[in-house]
């Protein structure tokens, strides 16, 4: 299974791609794309290249777990956090920040 | 220290406007991330996980507390009240937004600053010794001649496309304080038979993948041809180096698959022609850039002993900092004082807002308002009277920067590691800060003595893991953060890359195993004066090998 | 579209007279001009034929010989507006010096000017529609009252002259006298010397082959005479050398202009290097550097303007020594961060002298401009629309001050750190 994420351009922020087609902070409204899904995810993908909003544009596979979204690289974990030290809350979209495709 | 004339200041201007209108460009969608990407990292923004991370210069690690102060302002005002000195000599923002960089340059501008070439193929901010102008043992004062290598080296437009990064150190004195031999030129100050002093040339050293000794290409090179010679360095590499794979781009492979014989005679070839032309440094500009860089006016005391052991009797904590953090200065009545930015449990090289202020005013009155940044990512403030020393140190204990720890194991080089970097493969800083815990009893860590800890949480090696005493290098694994050990690396003058000993540490058994390498150490050395260093080249890596794995 | 205005039916062709023209080759000496022109000025076309003359860098020789045979025929001259001031001097310096006595200017149609050059700069959209309103136009109401012509050409300037005979029958009957079809550059420079002819006064600066102002420049040593005419435009001869049936002066297509030279958009002369190409003969080409070094004999005596295409990795210290051969060099820049093409821009510019334009092909974007213009680039191929955008509305933002010492010519203020404080202090008054 996998999720779209990326980095807003303005705030450079961590967004995931949800099921509405809006880029969001939250890791848990995360569109999940599953194997045979891979022409949605594909299309997703040109039409969020078109805006030209998200950068660092990443493919993650992940894993659920009561109905809860664990991505499988530690690197993305930390991503939706924050860091882990000196912990920080992870950077929040501003006002102009929302993106949709 | 170096002040901008109009030229420089209108200089940094035009390179401000022309950014804000890049990142206009970018924001009216008129060109892409593919094509904005390598101008914002020809001007220190880059994209890391969580944000955008801002690099700026400070060229040859040298600030003034305005400019301090100003980075304090900076971290306050479009950050999160924090800033983080690298091992690069440079500070970096972890939060800005991206609409915000070009205010933040105009800032920078104002106080004489930028952020140019802190990033990209293109020649880096030049390092140095942070006790430059001020150490006893040095020969000359290496800031005037980085300075002119900066302003040589500023938007260059032959050289602002190269393989891959550039980065020059140099030194003025015979201990090398600025790791120049792992460096793609590292420059030494030597003296010819005449008497004059010049530039010893050290060609293809580094870290990273492929870690590497530099070669030396020439013995000396006089002040005035050392443009020309620099020239003829990075054009034969910008000809030559290989740029089919970015891992091997790096000079120092140019001059590992070349020889150092083959790439000295196409230096040469190339210095014939460029000698004696447009780059001769005049001997009239050098001393009129010296003279920014002229020393202050010292009062003239008499030497002053410091009663270390009775001050220690007192006052252990300032007597243990009196006795790790000065370094010697070549002013009878004045030291050097390392202001450790390795509190136990913290991140390395960060500073608060707060802790920037109170280091500015200490630097404008007990430092001739000078301060350096040193790429062990601690602050010096270079000139401190010996009798200003205990008001010094009670303004760094009211801000927590009183740390007594410089040179010991808990002043320890950790890059951000995985917890912001989109390059790294493991966490460093939480790594960093366990260790420290585990010998944050002062008294162990002054038993054990001269010991650095260098951690890298990936192989691109910007916590120097490879020249640690003892070095940490993170990798990731099916999952899990490995921590490989290595052992034996000295970044100095005796240059050496440390030796893997064996397989990796997951990152809760790391603090253990550095502690059985300690016990070995403390166990084997001659005596207290002699370093771990020198005992591992003493006793070889048998039974440190044996301390980590157990005997084979 | 231009008007095709020839004022005259034309004739149809005589074989018998084609046979006499035919037989009249070979009967003079090769170099024997004067001759040629007496015969043709006295016995073939007594009163029916004239000469236009550009008045150029070897217009005299033939002038000179003309003014022997009969100094009172027809001599045109086509003022074509676009002149240089020291061409419309050496009119008159050469008609008082000869004792010509009939020679008359002709000017483009006012309307026509109006109507299709009104701003006067035709030339640089489209020149042959230039040539056409401001040469062919105004020639083809005189050409009609004449049975010949004498013309200047000579078979050497270029290919498709090496035929050239003394005497031609033209598509419309009528008959070309060429009296200096085997004269060469070196007989022509022998014969104004022997003669004492004054020089055209661009000749000395340079100017092999001078037409009108905007369409001539310098000629590098070893090119062709003229590919100094149009150089920059997609055009290689005059239309009045053609043959005057109405086949000419077609307006040339608008095409894409992609090259940025002295401040504007303009055609591109050349071409990119193609599979199947012969160096022997190829022109407006520029020849990949290893193409050069392995067919250097060819290349040298191919007799067309041609360039040299620099790519990453060459050396150009293996061509220094004939790179005055070429009129262009085009430095590549296959991605915009393979940096060497700076160095190698730099080595010709500074350290071989290279003097001919020098430009960027490749990924040339907005943001590396400046870089390759102070390492001698002086001109760009551009094909990324908004790099496009930003030269064509001149909205560049760059840093325009720099530290280093670079290039040949002028060093501005701030480009060495140490001579700054000097060049401030002279300018400080005293």
């Amino acid at each position: 299974m996998e999720i779209l994420t990326g980095n807003e351009l303005m705030s450079g922020a961590t967004v995931y791609l949800d099921r509405d087609g809006h880029w969001v902070e939250g890791l848990q409204q995360a569109r999940v794309f599953l194997k045979e899904e891979a022409e949605a995810r594909d299309a997703a993908i040109a039409a969020t290249k078109k805006t030209m909003r998200i950068n660092s544009l990443e493919i993650e596979t992940v894993t659920l777990r009561d109905g809860v979204i664990h991505p499988d690289r530690i690197r993305e974990r930390i991503r939706a956090e924050g860091p882990t030290a000196p912990r920080f809350d992870r950077q929040h979209l501003d006002k102009d920040g929302h993106v949709s495709i | 220290m170096y002040r901008y004339d109009e030229f420089d200041a209108a200089f940094v201007r035009e390179r401000t406007a022309q950014f804000r209108d890049q990142v206009n460009r970018r924001l009216s969608g008129e060109i892409n991330e593919d094509q904005f990407r390598p101008l914002r990292l020809m001007n220190g923004l880059y994209l890391q996980l969580h944000a955008y991370m801002f690099r700026i210069a400070i060229p040859y690690g040298t600030l003034r507390s305005k400019q301090l102060r100003k980075l304090a302002y900076l971290a306050r005002t479009y950050d999160r009240g924090y800033g983080h000195f690298t091992t690069r000599t440079n500070i970096q923002f972890n939060w800005p937004k991206l609409r915000d960089i070009p205010d933040m340059m105009e800032h920078l501008n104002e106080v004489e600053m930028h952020a140019i070439q802190t990033s990209g193929n293109c020649i880096r901010n030049i390092s140095t010794d942070q006790f430059a102008g001020a150490a006893a043992d040095e020969i000359i004062d290496p800031r005037p001649v980085a300075e002119i290598l900066r302003q040589w080296s500023s938007l260059h437009p032959e050289f602002s496309y190269l393989p891959r990064k550039f980065k020059i150190a140099m030194i003025g004195a015979p201990s090398d304080r600025a790791a120049i031999k792992f460096h793609d030129i590292g420059l030494k100050a030597v003296t010819n038979d005449a008497g004059e002093i010049g530039w010893e040339v050290w060609v293809g050293g580094g870290l990273g993948r492929t870690p590497m000794i530099a070669k030396l290409i020439r013995g000396y090179v006089a002040h005035t041809d050392l443009l020309a010679y620099c020239e003829a360095i990075v054009r034969v590499y910008n000809r030559y180096g290989r740029r089919d794979n970015k891992f091997k781009a790096r000079i120092k492979i140019l001059v590992h698959e070349a020889g150092i014989d083959k790439i000295r005679e196409e230096v040469e070839a190339e210095f014939a022609q460029t000698k004696g032309g447009v780059l001769t440094l005049p001997q009239a500009e050098l001393d009129r850039i010296t003279t920014y860089f002229a020393a202050p006016d010292f009062e003239r005391v008499n030497a002053t002993q410091i009663d270390v052991l009775r001050e220690k009797e007192l006052d252990p904590a300032y007597g243990d900092w009196l006795e790790r953090n000065l370094h010697s200065h070549r002013q009878p009545g004045y030291v050097s004082v390392t202001i450790s930015l390795k509190p136990v449990g913290g991140a390395p090289g960060d500073a608060t807002d707060e802790q920037m202020e109170a280091i500015a005013n200490l630097a404008e009155n007990y430092s001739f308002d000078e301060l350096r940044v040193t790429h062990e990512q601690n602050l010096v403030l270079p000139h401190v009277r010996v009798s200003d020393l205990r008001e010094v140190y009670d303004t760094l204990v009211e801000n927590g920067l009183a740390t007594g720890n410089a040179g010991l194991i808990t002043d320890m080089i950790a890059c951000p590691g995985l917890d912001f970097c989109s390059l790294a493969n493991a966490r460093s800083i939480p790594l960093a800060q366990e260790i420290s815990r585990k010998f944050q009893d002062p008294q162990r860590q002054r038993d054990i003595g001269d010991l650095k800890i260098k951690i890298s949480g990936c192989i691109n090696a910007c916590g120097h893991h490879h020249v640690g005493h003892i070095g940490i290098l993170g990798v990731e694994k099916k999952g899990t953060e490995l921590y490989q050990i290595s052992v034996g690396g000295d970044g100095t003058e005796k240059a050496a890359i440390g030796d893997i000993l064996g397989h990796g540490f997951v990152a809760d058994d790391v603090p253990d195993a550095i502690e059985r390498l300690v016990e070995t150490y403390i166990a084997r050395r001659e005596s207290a004066d002699e370093p771990f260093i020198a005992a591992y080249r003493r006793l070889g890596d048998a039974p440190f090998k044996e301390a980590l794995y157990g005997a084979q | 579209m231009v008007p095709n205005s020839l004022g005259f039916a034309p004739p149809k062709p005589d074989k018998l007279r084609s046979l006499g023209i035919m037989a009249l080759n070979g009967m003079f000496d090769e170099m024997d001009g004067v001759s040629v022109l007496r015969q043709a000025v006295t016995d073939i076309l007594p009163d029916d034929i004239a000469i236009v003359s550009s008045f150029g860098a070897d217009s005299s020789v033939l002038l000179h010989m003309l003014a022997q045979v009969d100094p009172t025929l027809p001599v045109y001259f086509l003022e074509t507006g676009k002149h240089f001031p020291e061409t419309l001097d050496y009119v008159r310096t050469l008609e008082a010096r000869l004792g010509l006595t009939n020679v008359r200017w002709l000017r483009p149609d006012p309307k026509d000017l109006a109507r299709f050059d009104p701003d006067g700069d035709l030339w640089e959209t489209d020149p042959d529609s230039c040539c056409h309103i401001r040469k062919t136009e105004p020639l083809d109401g005189e050409i009609a009252q004449f049975g010949g012509w004498v013309t200047g050409r000579k078979r050497y300037q270029t290919a498709e002259r090496g035929v050239l005979p003394h005497f031609e029958l033209t598509g419309d009957d009528r008959i070309k006298v060429n009296p200096l079809a085997y004269f060469t550059d070196a007989d022509v420079n022998a014969y104004k010397i022997a003669h004492g002819l004054p020089e055209h006064p661009l000749f000395a600066k340079g100017y092999k082959s001078i037409g009108c102002a905007p369409c001539t420049t310098i000629v590098a040593e070893g090119e062709d005479p003229r590919a100094g005419r149009w150089r920059g435009l997609n055009k290689k001869e005059c239309g009045i050398h053609f043959d005057f049936n109405g086949a000419i002066a077609k307006p040339v297509a608008a095409m894409e202009k992609t090259l940025f030279k002295d401040g504007a958009f303009i055609a591109d002369p050349f071409r990119g290097w193609a599979e199947g190409d012969d160096p022997a003969t190829v022109r407006y080409t520029h020849i990949p550097l290893k193409m050069f070094l392995d067919n250097r004999a060819a290349v040298l005596a191919n007799p067309h303007p041609n360039g040299l295409l620099v790519s990453p990795g060459d050396k150009v210290e293996d061509v220094a020594a004939d790179l005055g051969r070429f009129a262009s060099v085009a430095i590549a820049f296959p991605a915009f961060g393979d940096g060497r093409g700076y160095t190698s821009a730099r080595l010709l510019a500074e350290r071989y002298a290279y003097q001919g334009e020098m430009r960027a092909v490749g990924d040339v974007l907005m943001d590396q401009l400046t870089l390759m213009r102070r390492c001698g680039i002086s001109a760009f191929v551009v094909t990324h629309p908004a790099t496009r955008k930003a030269l064509e509305t001149g909205h560049l933002t760059t840093v325009n001050l720099f530290y280093q010492p670079i290039g040949t010519t002028e060093v501005p203020v701030g480009t060495r750190p140490f001579l700054r404080r000097a060049a401030e202090r002279e300018t400080e008054p005293a």
